[in-house]
């Protein structure tokens, strides 16, 4: 059962086509990778699909409901929640700080409860806390929780820039280059925490330029290149596509599955 | 009807001067210049004192502004806001700095110039008559300065060492750095350059309408609605703001009582930004 | 002999960031100060001051002035610079002196009725405005002070144009079940208006801190820091952006009906742009972290403004050198001199 459905996405800037009728779909439980050279318009996908960006034609449905239209931050209400670089982050707060913030969509109370501090909004608090500190510890966060998120090292900052996600609840992860800079120890660590995340039932769709890493965790690919999909399937026959292997050649060697 | 045209097109071509200035100090080194209408202010009463109260000539006067809105606009750039690049503080203390040497520069003119309402003296006289319009041949030789000053300034920004570095600038301050550019140096021209255009934008339209220390506010505001217009940091969107308001300015005081022209001039503007907040050319954020 | 991260790292305190502690609670030591300073206001000064009209009268208007100030904090709270608070306070001011003179409304009514109109326009304008962020927003809200101006000259009857209105009635008794608890403000004395204007300010004070330490101000945190981050977790930035700049109008607006019946006028001129300029300089003089700040700010300049009298002519130049010296110096504003080493500041972080 197809939890996203990407239908005909297209979005132009003045002459630029960034995209291209791009469809494809999602099965629930699935982990989809988006890959694709650079400048393959994966990130812009990424903003059409979290309606961060309005697209030029097509649509994204989510669970049968169409998404694409509701504005941004609706999307995320519905359960489509997505990640991004890792300077993305609320700085001047600690890491707790962040990921109590971003429960704000549990709030039970009401907003006259919230300010005048009511049982609710001290029962949302304390769920708040206890969530935010479970969450920090699944991805192994615990030991800086109360560290300034502007002072994390960066390997911790991509794993708050997730922690915060998942506060939100997501059905659906959309997950930004999760693997960059990371050594393979790294990679691998955050590799068993995707799956982890996918196993406690979320979705997940990954842009990535990490190829072994994408290779390893995907159930399905699909790969653009200049805006247009050129693939589709999973991993085994994503590698032996020869237009994506074409797409690729001018890419260095390091990068095709080392 | 030829009358409105005619005010529009002297209006435009001036309030072109001043938007200019604040679009290059803006494009330059990220910085809205908040005293640019005080800097257009100060240059009215150099003119006033030099050409209207010493009788010395009129072009010599220019020069004069020139100079002096040409140093407090390097010393503004040299002493207040290179220091507070270096000091890597929150965005808004730049602001505040801007506002902060508008409020210096208002407040200095009022000790210094006292608050009466100043004019001098017609530069040419005589009228010309285009159809039904009038148009004093005081306010043609200011329209026609201030397209020359236009001119030279455009080509002075496209095709000198200097003005090629201001553009560099503009758009990499990073790597026009890395170029060998004397990044400090450039700044402070720049923003010299933009002080001066309004300075001189100041002494042309001094001998049309006169000037008094309050109307820094008013020109500031004048610079912004055309840049919010326009589209701010870009050229052709300064003239195009330049225009814009030059011929509502014209068109509504010919045609609406006193004050309601400008009340009409920033609902629009209002209702404009909804629609399209970067400007007319400006570029979308985001 | 492992090395615990926790000590090492400073405490998320009020080191003039914005990041509160774990506990929103006050500690004890600003308890202490907040319970002074409510002495300082409503016991020594009129003991010690009490018989000079003229000290009582400047800080009352240092007392609203940072009133109106703390509304300009929370749009700075939400990552706005506000220009426009001398045009919601003009707003607030016409309210009540219209609602006073024409409708005979009681003064008790004028006031949070002048806040509601102006919360009210604000929404409006914020709505679309709020899109804007930086110089463009900053621009637009100097832009708006001067807007206001116009529409009051030019209100017609209801405005009285540029001769604005005057005789607007003082503040009368309040009375309750025959009881008088509040006497008929009359104009020799201008106790009962330092009086009330303490009120607004420390209610003022209390009601901002209580935003500021709530969920709403961590989702204020939230949108100053990282908008695009805000929403992708579910917050409606729009929303609360909003709800801020409203807060912001409402505490205007009240400001300016409690000046128009202090003064008994108001005109069109009553607050031009270098009043919205001077509210963010409050602002920021105090200490753009602290809730404090803006009262800091203002008491601080409003005082040495009038004692200042002696260079009269130069006073308002003098401000101009300060904000910039302020900007230069003392970037994080008066309050962050009162950091110890260990990154707690003093009381009212944000």
């Amino acid at each position: 059962m197809a939890i996203l459905d990407v239908q005909g996405l297209t979005k132009r800037f003045g002459g630029l086509t960034a995209v291209n009728n791009v469809s494809f779909s999602v099965e629930k439980g699935a982990i989809l990778s988006v890959i694709g050279p650079n400048g393959a318009g994966k990130s812009t996908l990424f903003k059409l699909i979290s309606s961060f960006v309005v697209p030029t034609s097509g649509r994204v449905n989510y669970n049968e409901l169409t998404i694409t239209g509701l504005p941004p931050h609706e999307v995320a209400r519905r359960g489509v929640v997505r990640t991004f670089q890792e300077t993305t982050i609320f700085k001047e707060m600690t890491a707790l700080q962040n990921v109590i913030v971003a429960h704000q969509l549990r709030c039970r109370a009401s907003s006259f409860g919230i300010y005048f501090s009511s049982a609710a909004a001290r029962a949302d608090e304390e769920r708040f806390r206890e969530s935010a500190i479970e969450i920090l510890d699944y991805l192994g966060l615990s030991t800086v929780k109360q560290m300034l998120a502007r002072n994390l090292p960066h390997g911790h900052l991509r794993a708050l820039g997730i922690a915060v996600a998942m506060a939100a609840e997501p059905k659906v992860l959309l997950l930004d280059e999760p693997f960059s800079g990371m050594n393979v120890e790294e990679t691998e660590a955050a590799v068993r925490l995707v799956r982890g995340i996918r196993d406690r039932g979320v979705t997940i769709v990954l842009v990535e330029h990490d190829m072994s890493a994408v290779m390893r965790i995907s159930d399905k690919i699909v790969v653009l290149s200049f805006g247009t999909k050129i693939a589709e399937g999973t991993p085994v026959e994503v590698q032996q596509n020869e237009a994506v292997i074409g797409a690729y050649l001018g890419q260095a060697d390091e990068e095709i599955g080392h | 009807m030829e009358q409105m045209l005619v005010n529009g097109v002297v209006l435009a071509v001036n309030y072109a001067l001043i938007a200019l200035g604040i679009t290059l100090i803006f494009s330059i080194m990220n910085i809205l210049n908040f005293a640019h209408g005080q800097m257009f202010m100060i240059g009215g009463f150099v003119v006033y004192y030099l050409y209207g109260l010493f009788k010395v000539n009129y072009f010599l006067s220019l020069i004069a502004v020139v100079l002096v809105l040409g140093g407090i606009g390097w010393c503004f750039e040299t002493f207040f806001f290179r220091r507070m690049r270096k000091m890597a503080t929150r965005e808004e203390n730049s602001m505040l700095l801007a506002v902060g040497t508008a409020l210096l520069l208002e407040n200095l003119a009022l000790s210094i110039f006292g608050e009466k309402q100043r004019g001098v003296p017609p530069v040419v006289s005589g009228v010309f008559r285009f159809g039904t319009a009038y148009l004093p041949a005081g306010r043609l030789l200011v329209m026609v300065l201030a397209i020359v000053l236009i001119v030279g300034l455009l080509l002075f920004v496209q095709y000198t060492k200097l003005g090629r570095a201001m553009r560099a600038l503009a758009q990499d301050r990073e790597v026009t750095h890395l170029m060998g550019v004397n990044v400090d140096r450039v700044a402070a021209f720049g923003f010299a350059l933009g002080a001066a255009l309004a300075g001189v934008a100041g002494g042309l339209l001094v001998t049309v309408f006169g000037v008094n220390s309050g109307v820094g506010n008013v020109y500031s505001i004048k610079a912004f609605i055309m840049i919010m217009i326009g589209g701010a940091g870009v050229v052709p969107g300064a003239i195009l703001g330049a225009i814009v308001l030059g011929f509502a300015e014209a068109i509504g005081y010919e045609l609406l009582p006193g004050s309601i022209t400008y009340l009409l001039i920033f609902t629009g503007l209002i209702i404009f930004l909804l629609l399209r907040p970067q400007g007319l050319l400006g570029k979308p954020w985001g | 002999m492992g090395l615990d991260i926790n000590r090492l790292t400073p405490r998320a305190g009020n080191g003039g960031t914005g990041a509160a502690t774990e506990n929103d609670r006050l500690n004890r030591g600003q308890k202490l100060r907040f319970a002074a300073f409510v002495l300082i206001l409503l016991v020594a000064v009129p003991i010690l001051l009490g018989r000079s009209p003229y000290f009582i009268t400047v800080l009352t208007n240092a007392a609203i002035l940072s009133f109106i100030s703390l509304g300009v904090w929370v749009t700075f709270s939400i990552g706005r610079m506000n220009l426009a608070q001398g045009a919601f306070a003009l707003v607030g001011g016409y309210a009540g002196a219209i609602l006073s003179t024409r409708y005979g409304v009681p003064f008790w009514f004028c006031l949070p009725l002048a806040g509601l109109i102006s919360a009210v326009l604000g929404a409006l304008i914020g709505w679309p405005v709020l899109r804007l962020k930086g110089v463009y927003f900053a621009m637009t809200t100097l832009s708006l002070t001067e807007a206001i101006r116009l529409l009051a000259l030019n209100g017609g009857d209801l405005t009285k144009g540029a001769t604005g209105i005057v005789n607007i009635p003082r503040p009368g008794a309040i009375d309750i079940f025959g009881l008088t608890i509040v006497h008929d403000f009359n104009g020799a004395d201008p106790l009962p208006f330092y009086f009330l204007a303490c009120a607004l300010l420390l209610l003022g004070l209390v009601g901002v801190w209580r935003l500021s330490t709530s969920r709403l101000g961590w989702v204020f945190r939230s949108l100053r820091q990282n908008e695009d981050l805000a929403t992708s977790i579910g917050i409606n930035v729009a929303k609360y952006r909003v709800i801020a700049f409203a807060v912001c109008c409402f505490m205007g607006g009240i400001g300016g009906a409690f000046f128009a019946a202090f003064h008994q006028n108001i005109y069109p001129a009553t607050y031009t742009i270098s009043d919205s300029v001077n509210f963010m300089l409050y602002c920021f003089l105090g200490g753009l972290s602290y809730i404090f700040g803006p009262v800091v700010g203002a008491f601080l300049l409003v005082v040495a403004f009038e004692l200042l009298q002696a260079v009269q002519d130069y006073q308002a130049l003098i401000y101009g050198i300060l904000m910039i010296a302020c900007m230069l110096w003392l970037p994080n504003g008066i309050l962050s001199l009162g950091l110890r080493h260990d990154g707690k500041g003093k009381d009212g972080r944000r």
